[in-house]
Protein backbone atom coordinates (compact mmCIF):
# COMPACT_ATOMS: atom_id res chain seq x y z
CA UNK A 1 0.00 0.00 0.00
CA UNK A 2 1.21 3.53 -0.76
CA UNK A 3 2.42 5.63 2.23
CA UNK A 4 -0.03 7.76 1.46
CA UNK A 5 -2.75 5.67 1.92
CA UNK A 6 -1.78 4.40 5.12
CA UNK A 7 -1.03 7.90 6.31
CA UNK A 8 -5.26 8.67 5.49
CA UNK A 9 -6.37 5.83 7.13
CA UNK A 10 -4.42 6.61 10.32
CA UNK A 11 -5.73 10.58 10.01
CA UNK A 12 -8.78 9.48 9.12
CA UNK A 13 -9.38 6.56 12.02
CA UNK A 14 -7.98 9.73 14.45
CA UNK A 15 -11.11 12.05 13.46
CA UNK A 16 -13.33 8.83 14.13
CA UNK A 17 -12.06 8.50 17.66
CA UNK A 18 -12.52 12.41 18.35
CA UNK A 19 -15.60 12.49 17.05
CA UNK A 20 -16.84 9.66 19.11
CA UNK A 21 -14.93 11.34 22.26
CA UNK A 22 -16.29 14.33 21.77
CA UNK A 23 -20.04 13.40 20.56
CA UNK A 24 -20.51 11.32 23.74
CA UNK A 25 -19.07 14.16 26.33
CA UNK A 26 -21.83 16.59 24.11
CA UNK A 27 -24.34 13.58 24.53
CA UNK A 28 -23.50 13.04 28.32
CA UNK A 29 -25.27 16.92 28.81
CA UNK A 30 -28.51 16.19 27.58
CA UNK A 31 -29.59 14.53 30.41
CA UNK A 32 -30.84 16.40 32.92
CA UNK A 33 -29.69 16.78 36.70
CA UNK A 34 -30.54 15.42 39.35
CA UNK A 35 -33.61 17.15 41.41
CA UNK A 36 -34.99 15.68 44.89
CA UNK A 37 -38.81 16.14 45.01
CA UNK A 38 -38.65 17.99 48.73
CA UNK A 39 -41.43 17.47 51.23
CA UNK A 40 -43.19 20.63 49.71
CA UNK A 41 -43.81 19.11 45.96
CA UNK A 42 -47.19 18.47 45.52
CA UNK A 43 -47.03 17.72 41.96
CA UNK A 44 -44.80 17.71 39.25
CA UNK A 45 -46.22 18.35 35.93
CA UNK A 46 -44.50 19.78 32.68
CA UNK A 47 -45.02 23.24 30.92
CA UNK A 48 -47.05 21.38 27.94
CA UNK A 49 -49.48 20.91 29.90
CA UNK A 50 -49.99 25.00 30.03
CA UNK A 51 -49.13 24.93 26.00
CA UNK A 52 -49.47 21.45 23.94
CA UNK A 53 -47.32 22.88 21.81
CA UNK A 54 -44.39 22.31 23.62
CA UNK A 55 -44.83 18.48 23.97
CA UNK A 56 -42.07 16.51 22.50
CA UNK A 57 -39.98 19.00 22.39
CA UNK A 58 -36.82 20.02 24.26
CA UNK A 59 -38.09 22.97 25.50
CA UNK A 60 -40.72 21.57 27.47
CA UNK A 61 -39.27 21.43 31.04
CA UNK A 62 -40.36 20.30 34.53
CA UNK A 63 -43.06 22.58 36.49
CA UNK A 64 -42.56 21.91 40.00
CA UNK A 65 -46.12 22.69 42.53
CA UNK A 66 -46.00 23.45 45.92
CA UNK A 67 -49.15 23.92 47.08
CA UNK A 68 -50.01 24.74 50.68
CA UNK A 69 -53.11 23.60 52.77
CA UNK A 70 -54.63 26.89 52.81
CA UNK A 71 -55.49 29.32 50.02
CA UNK A 72 -53.35 32.05 49.11
CA UNK A 73 -51.44 33.96 46.88
CA UNK A 74 -49.43 32.58 44.19
CA UNK A 75 -45.64 32.66 42.95
CA UNK A 76 -43.57 31.26 40.00
CA UNK A 77 -39.96 31.17 40.51
CA UNK A 78 -37.48 30.90 37.24
CA UNK A 79 -34.38 29.33 37.54
CA UNK A 80 -32.23 28.25 34.54
CA UNK A 81 -33.58 31.17 32.47
CA UNK A 82 -29.83 31.59 31.07
CA UNK A 83 -27.98 27.97 32.07
CA UNK A 84 -24.76 29.50 32.05
CA UNK A 85 -25.53 31.07 35.30
CA UNK A 86 -26.16 28.65 37.85
CA UNK A 87 -26.85 30.61 41.24
CA UNK A 88 -30.31 31.17 39.66
CA UNK A 89 -30.85 27.27 38.98
CA UNK A 90 -29.33 26.25 42.47
CA UNK A 91 -32.12 28.77 44.11
CA UNK A 92 -35.06 27.08 42.51
CA UNK A 93 -33.94 23.62 43.37
CA UNK A 94 -33.04 24.76 46.90
CA UNK A 95 -36.84 25.92 47.28
CA UNK A 96 -37.88 22.59 45.59
CA UNK A 97 -36.11 20.40 47.97
CA UNK A 98 -36.37 22.67 51.39
CA UNK A 99 -39.50 24.86 51.04
CA UNK A 100 -43.15 23.76 52.29
CA UNK A 101 -46.03 26.33 51.64
CA UNK A 102 -48.17 26.95 54.64
CA UNK A 103 -50.70 29.01 52.64
CA UNK A 104 -50.96 29.78 48.78
CA UNK A 105 -48.88 28.41 46.09
CA UNK A 106 -45.60 28.13 44.49
CA UNK A 107 -44.41 26.75 40.95
CA UNK A 108 -40.64 26.41 40.44
CA UNK A 109 -39.53 25.95 36.94
CA UNK A 110 -35.66 25.10 37.80
CA UNK A 111 -34.95 24.99 34.20
CA UNK A 112 -36.75 27.26 32.14
CA UNK A 113 -34.52 27.00 29.03
CA UNK A 114 -34.14 23.10 29.24
CA UNK A 115 -32.92 23.08 25.73
CA UNK A 116 -29.87 25.60 27.25
CA UNK A 117 -28.47 23.38 29.28
CA UNK A 118 -27.66 20.40 27.10
CA UNK A 119 -25.08 22.59 25.47
CA UNK A 120 -22.88 25.17 26.70
CA UNK A 121 -21.54 28.30 25.00
CA UNK A 122 -18.47 27.51 22.00
CA UNK A 123 -15.26 29.49 22.88
CA UNK A 124 -15.96 29.81 26.36
CA UNK A 125 -13.91 27.27 28.20
CA UNK A 126 -16.27 27.00 30.54
CA UNK A 127 -16.98 23.75 31.96
CA UNK A 128 -19.73 21.33 31.19
CA UNK A 129 -20.58 20.49 34.72
CA UNK A 130 -19.92 21.21 38.76
CA UNK A 131 -19.94 19.32 41.44
CA UNK A 132 -21.36 20.15 44.84
CA UNK A 133 -20.07 18.62 48.20
CA UNK A 134 -23.44 17.47 50.40
CA UNK A 135 -23.43 15.61 53.41
CA UNK A 136 -24.62 12.48 51.35
CA UNK A 137 -21.55 12.61 48.40
CA UNK A 138 -21.36 14.70 45.55
CA UNK A 139 -24.19 16.25 43.58
CA UNK A 140 -23.39 17.35 40.26
CA UNK A 141 -25.17 19.88 37.97
CA UNK A 142 -24.76 21.54 34.94
CA UNK A 143 -23.08 24.58 33.52
CA UNK A 144 -24.90 25.26 30.09
CA UNK A 145 -25.24 27.67 27.47
CA UNK A 146 -26.98 31.34 27.35
CA UNK A 147 -29.51 30.25 25.11
CA UNK A 148 -31.21 27.44 23.57
CA UNK A 149 -29.30 24.53 21.73
CA UNK A 150 -28.21 25.70 18.35
CA UNK A 151 -29.63 21.92 17.85
CA UNK A 152 -33.12 22.88 18.77
CA UNK A 153 -33.64 25.86 17.00
CA UNK A 154 -31.64 26.44 13.88
CA UNK A 155 -30.26 28.71 12.45
CA UNK A 156 -30.43 32.14 13.77
CA UNK A 157 -31.35 35.23 11.57
CA UNK A 158 -28.83 37.86 10.39
CA UNK A 159 -31.19 40.00 12.86
CA UNK A 160 -33.61 38.73 15.75
CA UNK A 161 -36.84 40.79 15.38
CA UNK A 162 -38.78 40.54 18.39
CA UNK A 163 -42.30 39.95 17.58
CA UNK A 164 -44.38 41.75 19.56
CA UNK A 165 -42.30 45.18 19.52
CA UNK A 166 -40.57 45.17 16.06
CA UNK A 167 -37.48 45.80 18.56
CA UNK A 168 -34.06 44.34 16.75
CA UNK A 169 -30.99 42.65 18.49
CA UNK A 170 -28.07 40.47 17.50
CA UNK A 171 -29.45 37.44 15.33
CA UNK A 172 -28.32 35.22 18.43
CA UNK A 173 -30.59 36.57 20.52
CA UNK A 174 -33.27 34.86 19.00
CA UNK A 175 -32.32 31.52 21.09
CA UNK A 176 -32.10 33.79 23.88
CA UNK A 177 -35.22 33.27 26.53
CA UNK A 178 -35.01 36.80 28.23
CA UNK A 179 -35.60 38.18 24.96
CA UNK A 180 -38.39 36.03 23.75
CA UNK A 181 -41.27 37.44 26.00
CA UNK A 182 -44.37 37.40 25.19
CA UNK A 183 -43.91 34.23 22.99
CA UNK A 184 -45.69 33.42 20.21
CA UNK A 185 -47.23 29.77 19.96
CA UNK A 186 -46.15 29.15 16.38
CA UNK A 187 -42.87 30.75 16.91
CA UNK A 188 -39.55 29.45 17.25
CA UNK A 189 -38.83 27.06 20.19
CA UNK A 190 -37.28 29.59 22.40
CA UNK A 191 -40.66 31.77 21.80
CA UNK A 192 -42.86 28.76 22.45
CA UNK A 193 -41.32 28.32 25.97
CA UNK A 194 -41.86 32.03 26.18
CA UNK A 195 -45.68 31.25 25.55
CA UNK A 196 -45.46 27.94 27.82
CA UNK A 197 -44.69 30.39 30.72
CA UNK A 198 -47.18 33.29 30.11
CA UNK A 199 -49.98 30.73 29.47
CA UNK A 200 -48.69 28.90 32.98
CA UNK A 201 -48.69 32.36 34.67
CA UNK A 202 -52.07 33.53 33.20
CA UNK A 203 -54.21 30.24 33.94
CA UNK A 204 -52.78 29.93 37.49
CA UNK A 205 -53.32 33.67 37.96
CA UNK A 206 -49.99 33.73 39.38
CA UNK A 207 -49.67 36.47 42.00
CA UNK A 208 -45.41 37.25 41.75
CA UNK A 209 -42.75 35.88 39.07
CA UNK A 210 -39.24 35.77 39.92
CA UNK A 211 -37.26 35.44 37.41
CA UNK A 212 -33.36 34.54 38.68
CA UNK A 213 -30.46 35.26 37.11
CA UNK A 214 -26.83 36.34 37.39
CA UNK A 215 -24.28 38.78 35.86
CA UNK A 216 -20.70 39.47 34.89
CA UNK A 217 -18.85 41.67 37.19
CA UNK A 218 -18.22 44.40 34.67
CA UNK A 219 -21.98 44.65 34.24
CA UNK A 220 -24.14 47.75 35.72
CA UNK A 221 -27.20 45.75 36.62
CA UNK A 222 -25.75 43.81 39.15
CA UNK A 223 -26.67 43.07 42.91
CA UNK A 224 -29.58 43.95 41.95
CA UNK A 225 -33.73 43.68 41.58
CA UNK A 226 -35.25 44.84 38.14
CA UNK A 227 -38.97 45.19 38.72
CA UNK A 228 -41.86 46.13 36.74
CA UNK A 229 -43.37 49.25 37.36
CA UNK A 230 -46.67 47.68 38.80
CA UNK A 231 -44.15 45.60 40.90
CA UNK A 232 -42.10 48.26 42.29
CA UNK A 233 -43.60 48.66 45.37
CA UNK A 234 -43.50 45.45 46.35
CA UNK A 235 -39.43 45.48 45.29
CA UNK A 236 -39.15 48.33 47.15
CA UNK A 237 -40.54 47.31 50.17
CA UNK A 238 -37.93 44.12 49.79
CA UNK A 239 -34.94 46.10 49.10
CA UNK A 240 -35.26 48.00 52.76
CA UNK A 241 -36.00 44.33 54.13
CA UNK A 242 -32.88 43.30 52.21
CA UNK A 243 -30.78 45.99 53.56
CA UNK A 244 -32.16 45.09 57.00
CA UNK A 245 -30.55 41.98 57.08
CA UNK A 246 -27.32 43.74 55.49
CA UNK A 247 -27.63 42.53 52.38
CA UNK A 248 -26.40 45.50 49.51
CA UNK A 249 -28.86 45.36 46.76
CA UNK A 250 -30.05 47.78 44.40
CA UNK A 251 -33.39 48.52 42.83
CA UNK A 252 -33.61 49.15 38.60
CA UNK A 253 -36.93 50.11 37.19
CA UNK A 254 -37.41 47.48 34.30
CA UNK A 255 -36.57 50.08 31.18
CA UNK A 256 -39.72 50.48 29.11
CA UNK A 257 -37.85 50.41 25.70
CA UNK A 258 -36.03 46.78 26.20
CA UNK A 259 -38.24 44.27 25.27
CA UNK A 260 -39.09 40.83 25.63
CA UNK A 261 -37.41 40.52 29.13
CA UNK A 262 -39.34 38.82 31.72
CA UNK A 263 -39.65 42.35 33.77
CA UNK A 264 -40.91 43.51 30.92
CA UNK A 265 -43.71 41.39 29.37
CA UNK A 266 -44.93 39.63 31.87
CA UNK A 267 -45.85 42.90 33.73
CA UNK A 268 -47.55 44.30 30.18
CA UNK A 269 -49.14 40.99 29.19
CA UNK A 270 -50.31 38.95 32.38
CA UNK A 271 -51.58 40.31 35.98
CA UNK A 272 -48.65 39.20 37.35
CA UNK A 273 -45.83 41.21 39.56
CA UNK A 274 -42.72 40.28 37.55
CA UNK A 275 -39.28 41.19 39.16
CA UNK A 276 -35.89 39.79 38.06
CA UNK A 277 -32.62 39.42 40.19
CA UNK A 278 -29.15 39.59 39.30
CA UNK A 279 -25.99 38.44 41.59
CA UNK A 280 -22.08 38.57 40.21
CA UNK A 281 -21.00 35.36 38.29
CA UNK A 282 -17.12 35.83 37.54
CA UNK A 283 -17.49 32.99 35.17
CA UNK A 284 -19.23 34.51 32.68
CA UNK A 285 -17.58 38.09 32.39
CA UNK A 286 -15.11 38.85 30.17
CA UNK A 287 -12.74 39.76 32.23
CA UNK A 288 -12.06 36.20 34.00
CA UNK A 289 -8.71 34.59 33.60
CA UNK A 290 -8.94 30.64 33.90
CA UNK A 291 -12.69 29.21 33.95
CA UNK A 292 -12.75 25.97 35.34
CA UNK A 293 -15.29 24.79 37.69
CA UNK A 294 -13.90 26.51 40.87
CA UNK A 295 -14.07 29.64 39.55
CA UNK A 296 -18.05 28.74 38.53
CA UNK A 297 -17.91 27.83 43.02
CA UNK A 298 -15.83 30.40 44.36
CA UNK A 299 -16.14 33.33 41.61
CA UNK A 300 -12.38 33.90 42.85
CA UNK A 301 -10.12 35.20 39.85
CA UNK A 302 -7.21 37.17 40.76
CA UNK A 303 -8.10 39.96 37.00
CA UNK A 304 -11.21 41.04 38.65
CA UNK A 305 -9.29 41.76 42.08
CA UNK A 306 -6.90 43.64 39.59
CA UNK A 307 -10.31 45.52 38.13
CA UNK A 308 -12.08 46.42 40.89
CA UNK A 309 -8.54 48.14 41.83
CA UNK A 310 -9.13 50.19 39.06
CA UNK A 311 -12.42 51.30 39.34
CA UNK A 312 -14.02 48.84 36.84
CA UNK A 313 -16.60 46.62 38.36
CA UNK A 314 -19.93 47.46 39.55
CA UNK A 315 -19.81 45.10 42.93
CA UNK A 316 -16.89 44.72 45.53
CA UNK A 317 -14.36 42.47 44.34
CA UNK A 318 -11.56 40.77 46.32
CA UNK A 319 -9.72 37.87 46.55
CA UNK A 320 -12.69 36.19 48.36
CA UNK A 321 -14.69 36.73 45.17
CA UNK A 322 -18.70 35.72 45.01
CA UNK A 323 -18.86 32.17 45.83
CA UNK A 324 -21.81 30.30 44.69
CA UNK A 325 -22.97 30.24 48.42
CA UNK A 326 -23.03 33.64 49.06
CA UNK A 327 -24.97 34.30 45.10
CA UNK A 328 -27.50 31.70 46.08
CA UNK A 329 -28.12 32.86 49.12
CA UNK A 330 -29.16 36.18 48.15
CA UNK A 331 -31.69 34.75 45.37
CA UNK A 332 -33.38 32.65 48.00
CA UNK A 333 -32.87 35.33 50.67
CA UNK A 334 -35.08 37.82 48.08
CA UNK A 335 -37.51 35.71 47.31
CA UNK A 336 -37.85 35.27 51.14
CA UNK A 337 -38.07 38.86 51.58
CA UNK A 338 -40.27 39.42 48.95
CA UNK A 339 -42.84 37.04 49.84
CA UNK A 340 -42.35 39.04 53.82
CA UNK A 341 -42.98 42.41 51.68
CA UNK A 342 -46.44 40.92 50.17
CA UNK A 343 -47.50 39.75 53.48
CA UNK A 344 -47.07 42.90 55.09
CA UNK A 345 -49.02 44.18 52.45
CA UNK A 346 -51.66 41.63 51.82
CA UNK A 347 -52.49 40.17 54.83
CA UNK A 348 -55.61 38.62 53.36
CA UNK A 349 -53.94 37.17 51.24
CA UNK A 350 -50.99 35.98 52.61
CA UNK A 351 -48.05 33.54 50.86
CA UNK A 352 -46.10 31.96 54.04
CA UNK A 353 -43.74 28.77 53.58
CA UNK A 354 -40.96 27.32 55.74
CA UNK A 355 -37.99 25.72 55.56
CA UNK A 356 -36.45 28.82 53.24
CA UNK A 357 -32.64 28.02 54.07
CA UNK A 358 -31.15 30.85 55.37
CA UNK A 359 -28.17 33.40 54.42
CA UNK A 360 -26.07 32.86 57.01
CA UNK A 361 -26.45 28.65 57.24
CA UNK A 362 -25.94 29.17 53.22
CA UNK A 363 -22.36 30.85 53.98
CA UNK A 364 -21.66 28.67 56.74
CA UNK A 365 -22.47 25.69 55.60
CA UNK A 366 -22.93 25.77 51.82
CA UNK A 367 -25.27 24.94 49.22
CA UNK A 368 -24.68 21.30 50.45
CA UNK A 369 -25.88 21.14 53.69
CA UNK A 370 -29.38 21.96 52.01
CA UNK A 371 -29.64 19.31 48.92
CA UNK A 372 -31.63 16.22 49.95
CA UNK A 373 -30.05 12.96 49.31
CA UNK A 374 -31.27 10.90 46.12
CA UNK A 375 -34.33 8.69 46.94
CA UNK B 1 -35.12 23.76 4.57
CA UNK B 2 -33.39 21.46 7.38
CA UNK B 3 -32.80 18.29 5.25
CA UNK B 4 -31.49 20.70 2.44
CA UNK B 5 -29.17 21.69 5.38
CA UNK B 6 -28.37 17.80 5.87
CA UNK B 7 -27.26 16.86 2.22
CA UNK B 8 -24.90 19.75 1.56
CA UNK B 9 -23.33 19.24 5.07
CA UNK B 10 -23.11 15.15 3.49
CA UNK B 11 -21.93 16.37 0.35
CA UNK B 12 -19.34 18.70 2.00
CA UNK B 13 -18.17 15.97 4.68
CA UNK B 14 -17.88 13.39 1.78
CA UNK B 15 -15.36 15.32 -0.33
CA UNK B 16 -13.65 16.25 2.75
CA UNK B 17 -13.14 12.78 2.99
CA UNK B 18 -12.25 12.21 -0.44
CA UNK B 19 -9.41 14.78 0.01
CA UNK B 20 -8.33 12.91 2.89
CA UNK B 21 -8.09 9.49 0.75
CA UNK B 22 -6.58 11.83 -2.64
CA UNK B 23 -3.92 13.71 -1.15
CA UNK B 24 -0.14 12.97 -0.52
CA UNK B 25 0.76 15.78 1.62
CA UNK B 26 0.53 14.85 5.50
CA UNK B 27 -0.38 18.05 6.29
CA UNK B 28 -3.75 18.42 4.29
CA UNK B 29 -4.37 15.06 5.36
CA UNK B 30 -4.25 16.35 8.68
CA UNK B 31 -6.55 19.20 8.34
CA UNK B 32 -9.12 17.32 6.28
CA UNK B 33 -9.46 15.19 9.50
CA UNK B 34 -9.72 18.19 11.98
CA UNK B 35 -12.44 19.14 9.74
CA UNK B 36 -14.31 15.89 9.61
CA UNK B 37 -14.76 16.30 13.36
CA UNK B 38 -17.31 19.09 13.57
CA UNK B 39 -18.57 18.00 10.10
CA UNK B 40 -19.81 14.76 11.60
CA UNK B 41 -21.02 15.97 15.07
CA UNK B 42 -23.76 18.45 13.28
CA UNK B 43 -24.38 15.56 10.87
CA UNK B 44 -25.37 14.03 13.60
CA UNK B 45 -27.36 16.38 14.76
CA UNK B 46 -24.89 16.15 18.35
CA UNK B 47 -23.08 19.15 18.84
Amino acid sequence: MQKHRITAIVCFAGALVASALAGASFLSMRKPDLIVRGPGVTEKKMLSEWFSGLKGTAGDTEVYVMRGSDDGASMLILGGTHPNEPAGHLAAILFIENVVPRTGTLYVIPRANASGFTANDPQEGAPQRFTIQTPNGPRVFSYGSRATNPIHQWPDPNVYIHASSGQTLSGSETRNLNRGYPGRPDGTLTEKVCYGIVQLIRQQKVTITVDLHEASPEYPVINAIVAHPKAMQLASDTVLGLEMQDIKISLEPSPVNLRGLSHRELGDFTDTLPVLMETANASQGRLRGRTDEALVLTGKDKWYVRAAKLGRLYVPYDEHGHPLEERVGRHVTAISELMNSWNLEHPEMPLEVEGVPDYEGLLTKGVGAYLLPPK
Amino acid sequence: MFYVYLVILAVVLALTVWVLFDTKKLSLQITAAMVIVPLLLRLLMIK
